[in-house]
């Protein structure tokens, strides 16, 4: 991506001059003197700020960490450190509330979409980076578009038609993971689309050229050519459409039934109900939240470099 | 760069390449042996999913369509603009609009200062910077089902804020009911938003050449006549393009609400997208819920339009296509 002409300019500068003048890489070895010119904020705003945005974050989280080792009696009074840490709850919440089930729910249905969309994007942006043909421009806008519908606006017609599947067709839709696999995916699709777009864009199209000389057919070219070439899009669409089915409330609160529910509407369930109760399980909700936020952070730590890019996607370019 | 553009000019002329056409006529897009068909599996989702479930949302929005109606939905009671009429008439519509709107602007507003200043702030290296910038991401990165739900213990009556805020000698407060939960929902949504700002910001500050930080030196700009006159111009474009789109999000976002305070919100918490879930799913009013609905798209159909404007769509009819 990086423009390789670069360094050559670099050389052309003579190093004797004054570091302020100094280009490009050069001037960001010298080091202490040139910090000063580079700097954005004075020191005192840069650490007091810094501090309270991290602090601003970090307590938050710390709660939810030490509540979901303290005793439910004590977080609901309350307590920010527990009297006594114990890792009961979590052992106590796969009992609870069918947390294993939610688990292994969300990673099927999140993880089939993270697939088949990143699949159906590369093969759709391919034909619309690659080739001319008319609307392709109305395409790309809807792209954008499509990102931006609000799901309340579908959720009542897509369970209507569901349902009529159930009623009309004798399929059933509502309950089984099939509604949820295709809702998400439709959703998953224009942005996955959207970053792949983006990505093959700075692909060079020589490669192709080459193979399509060499006889190959445009799905040849896709999956010899394209697709091992464009797996850091692949992981960027991959991860952010697992997270769209991941992190979902709304259609999975709707389209489930208690055995096909995935993880966010149990919690969700979980927490409303766990309020009802004489005694609110509090630590073993914060427990549970942090099992199901965990893959999620796990999987953004590992893909940090690509995903930072990712977030930004369709705002940049 | 002047001088590697005129390198490359240069070797295009060489006579090896010579009688060839240039290689900036050629474009990327070709109109040959297009596959088109290629297209047909995502264009049958999104017609399966959004097109006709859109079209459909328009049908219902004009049926008497309830819990009784519903298994032969085909022939409910057509009842043409009579449920808008209702929606605007005698619902908590107008009244959700005017709060998602609040919500959204307000929460957006706030974000940008925060978002701005972690950018600038993780900009230049010191140790320990990476482990700042991870952790700014986690409250983004966090799905917001979990948010909502940790928050919502901390701001229980009986809970972690309200044990602080006594312990501080200043009066605790009911958070989930009452006027005070529509600025807690801003509260949380800024807590969970900021860090796209920040993002956006970093990539605007990525773009800005180092000449300018030394010609700024050599000015001897003090820190705020340099943010303000050279640093922010870079970023103008980006985070303007953000706040479109963190509007938007805000304006959809039903998950925050719907964990911290459930359906049917209180009303002074009440936004389009938990009116119209549970007009739907809890009144099983349908009909009435596909007009909301609709009627919330007018909420989105502002900053959407801004934002599709501000999108460059089509950068790869240029030579090469290389960035």
């Amino acid at each position: 991506m990086s423009n390789n002409q670069a360094p050559d300019v670099v050389l052309d500068v003579p190093l004797e001059t004054s570091p302020a003048l100094r280009t490009g890489s050069a001037a960001r070895k010298t080091g202490r003197q040139t910090a000063a010119v580079y700097r954005l904020l004075p020191a005192p705003l840069l650490v007091g700020g810094t501090i309270v945005l991290c602090a601003m974050v970090a307590i938050p989280l710390l709660y939810i960490v030490f509540s979901s080792m303290n005793s439910d009696v004590e977080v609901a009074r309350g307590a920010f450190f527990p009297t006594e840490f114990t890792l009961d709850n979590y052992s106590k919440i796969w009992r609870t509330l069918p947390l294993g089930n939610g688990l292994i729910n969300s990673v099927m249905i999140a993880g089939a979409v993270a697939v088949v969309s990143s699949l159906l994007g590369i093969i759709t942006a391919y034909v619309l980076v690659r080739f001319e043909f008319v609307g392709r421009l109305s395409i790309l806008r809807g792209l954008i578009g499509l990102q931006s519908v609000p799901g309340g606006l579908l959720l009542l017609p897509v369970f209507v038609l569901f349902a009529s599947a159930g009623n009309y067709l004798g399929i059933t839709v509502i309950g089984t993971y099939w509604g949820l696999f295709l809702a998400y995916l439709t959703f998953a699709l224009p942005f996955s689309t959207w970053v792949m777009v983006t990505y093959l864009r700075g692909l060079p199209k020589e490669l192709e050229e080459a193979a399509r000389i060499d006889g190959s057919s445009s799905l040849g070219v896709l999956f010899r050519i394209i697709f091992p070439l464009s797996w850091p899009g692949l992981v960027v669409s991959g991860v952010f459409s697992f997270l769209l089915g991941w992190n979902d409330v709304m259609f999975a609160s709707v389209l489930t039934r208690p055995n096909t529910q995935t993880v966010a509407v149990v919690l969700q369930i979980f927490g409303s109900s766990a309020e009802g109760g004489a005694l609110p399980l509090y630590g073993q909700m914060m427990a549970a939240s942090l099992v199901c936020a965990a893959p999620v952070v796990i999987l953004y730590l590992i893909f940090q470099r690509f995903l930072v890019g990712g977030m930004t996607a369709g705002g940049v370019k | 760069m002047s001088i590697t553009v005129k390198k490359d000019a240069a070797l295009r002329r060489a006579p090896g390449l010579g009688g060839q056409p240039s290689a900036k006529r050629r474009r990327t897009v070709s109109e040959q042996n297009r596959p088109l068909w290629m297209l047909t599996p995502g264009a049958l989702l999104i017609g399966l999913i959004i097109i006709v479930p859109l079209i459909l949302g328009i049908y219902i929005a004009m049926l008497q369509l309830d819990q009784y109606t519903i298994r032969k939905w085909i022939s409910a009671p057509f009842v043409g603009l009579n449920n808008f009429i209702e929606a605007f008439t005698s619902t908590d519509l107008v009244h959700a609009f005017g709060n998602s709107v609040g919500f959204s602007v307000i929460a957006t507003l706030i974000t940008v200062p925060i978002g701005v200043y972690a950018a600038l702030a993780t900009q230049n290296a010191y140790r320990g910077r990476s482990l700042v910038r991870s952790l700014f991401l986690v409250p983004y990165v966090l799905p917001s089902f979990v948010v909502g739900s940790f928050w919502r213990t901390m701001l229980q009556h009986d809970g972690i804020v309200n044990k602080v805020l006594t312990g501080l000698g200043l009066p605790a407060g009911q958070w989930l009911t009452g006027p005070a939960s529509f600025w807690v929902l801003i509260l949380v949504e800024v807590w969970a938003a900021w860090p796209f700002i920040y993002l956006m910001a970093l990539s605007g500050l990525q773009s800005v050449d180092q000449e300018v930080h030394e010609a700024a030196a050599i000015d001897g700009a003090l820190w705020w006549t340099k943010l303000r006159y050279v640093i922010f111009p870079y970023l103008r474009g980006p985070v303007a393009l953000a706040c479109l789109i963190a509007t938007l999000h805000h304006m959809n976002n039903f998950s925050l609400a719907f964990l911290l305070f459930g359906v049917p919100a209180p009303f002074d918490v009440q936004v389009l997208p938990t009116l119209v879930y549970s007009m739907s799913f809890t009144s099983l009013r349908f009909g009435m819920g596909a007009a909301m609905a609709l009627i919330s798209l007018l909420l989105i159909a502002l900053p959407l339009y801004f934002y599709l404007k501000a999108v460059r769509l089509d950068t790869g009819t240029d030579a090469g296509g290389k960035k």
